[in-house]
């Protein structure tokens, strides 16, 4: 599998305050994943860096093996970089239909793209004259994942997918983000809710205060440590 | 039948040809920036050294305005030399791009007018 996304000693800022300090990081294609931490980590940051849309103070940012620090995002987005923000990012005014319509300037037909959407999301198609501000958060959740998808994309990120949706929804979003990856696309997914997606997750790594502290197998004992992060070290 | 090329092969291949632009070129600009702050600060330094000469019959004060007109003038040489520097660079870089594009399209417009001559040459052949 060829590496895809990779951070080496990423260092970036908002003015002065560092926010990533040194981070190390690579997704392979067809290989998910998840960055995990508290509040205010960086995992966001991570994210933007990644998909170019925040500069990379020092250190390298590869995609496919290139540097591309300094790269425009939107050469970026149409090489194949996908991120679907925190808040999803659909348009709440505009029906399903007509949100995946906005998705035509990648140069897909309306057609090719519901097709797709409607094949992968089923309840988007009973949906599809609704407007998208008064679907559930899953609806949403899944409308913003489809229009990810009519990009044809190659590195996938994901930025708190779980967030405000029930357990269950959130399992079967996983689900389909999985089987995404599964068709080759490298998938980084950014969560502080780490249950769920630490069931599809090939890689782990947790990010504290800026720092990977732990990467590797999302196992029993990355699960501990998380615990530990989280809620403090039994002392 | 030749498969589709991978995803990924394609996500490295496009990567491989995008263009990034130089970090260095962000730079020409705040030379060009400094260069008119030069040059606007030197001519109001010289400026007000005159004035502040002639509105004294101090000699020292007046000396002393005559060395800060200098360097108001030694300013806004040095701005213009820049400004020219960096404004040129831009101007020429937009002139080549233009020569090259008018160059391509003369010599598209003599291929087809060569295509369109050797077409009815062949028509006029007695056969």
């Amino acid at each position: 599998m060829s590496t895809l996304l990779e951070l080496r000693d990423v260092r970036a800022a908002y003015g002065v305050i560092t926010v990533l300090k040194g981070v190390n990081l690579s997704v392979a294609a067809g290989q998910v994943v998840a960055l995990l931490g508290p509040n205010g980590a960086g995992k966001t940051t991570t994210l933007r860096v990644a998909a170019g849309v925040h500069p990379v103070e020092s250190g390298r940012l590869l995609l496919g093996g290139r540097d591309v620090a300094g790269a425009n995002p939107r050469d970026l987005a149409r090489a194949g970089v996908c991120l679907i923000p925190e808040g999803r990012g659909v348009f709440p005014n505009l029906s399903v239909r007509d949100n995946l319509l906005m998705m035509t300037f990648t140069g897909k037909s309306r057609a090719e793209i519901e097709e797709v959407a409607f094949a992968r999301f089923p309840a988007l198609a009973k949906r599809a004259g609704q407007v998208a501000g008064t679907l559930s958060g899953g609806e949403q959740q899944m409308l913003a994942l489809a229009r990810g998808l009519a990009t044809d994309p190659a590195v996938l990120m994901l930025d708190e997918l779980s967030m405000g949706l029930a357990p269950l929804v959130v399992t079967r979003l996983y689900e389909q983000v999985a089987e995404i990856a599964r068709q080759g696309v490298a998938v980084l997914v950014v969560e502080q809710f780490a249950a769920a997606v630490l069931g599809i997750a090939d890689h782990a790594a947790v990010l504290v205060r800026g720092r990977i502290e732990r990467q590797g197998r999302p196992d029993d004992g990355l699960r501990t440590e998380l615990s530990a992060l989280y809620l403090g070290s039994p002392t | 039948m030749t498969s589709p090329e991978p995803r990924a092969d394609r996500f490295v291949r496009e990567l491989a040809e995008l263009k990034i632009p130089d970090p260095a070129a962000g730079r020409a600009g705040l030379w060009l920036r400094l260069g008119v702050t030069l040059m606007a600060a030197g001519l109001i330094l010289a400026g007000s050294a005159y004035f502040i000469s002639h509105s004294t019959t101090d000699a020292l004060v007046q000396r002393d305005a005559l060395a800060a007109g200098l360097g108001g003038v030694a300013a806004t040489v040095v701005g213009s030399a820049v400004f020219l520097r960096y404004s040129l660079t831009g101007f020429l870089r937009f002139w080549m791009a233009r020569q090259s594009y008018d160059l391509a399209v003369l010599a598209d417009r003599l291929l087809e007018k060569d295509l369109h001559h050797d077409l009815t040459s062949t028509d006029a052949t007695p056969r």
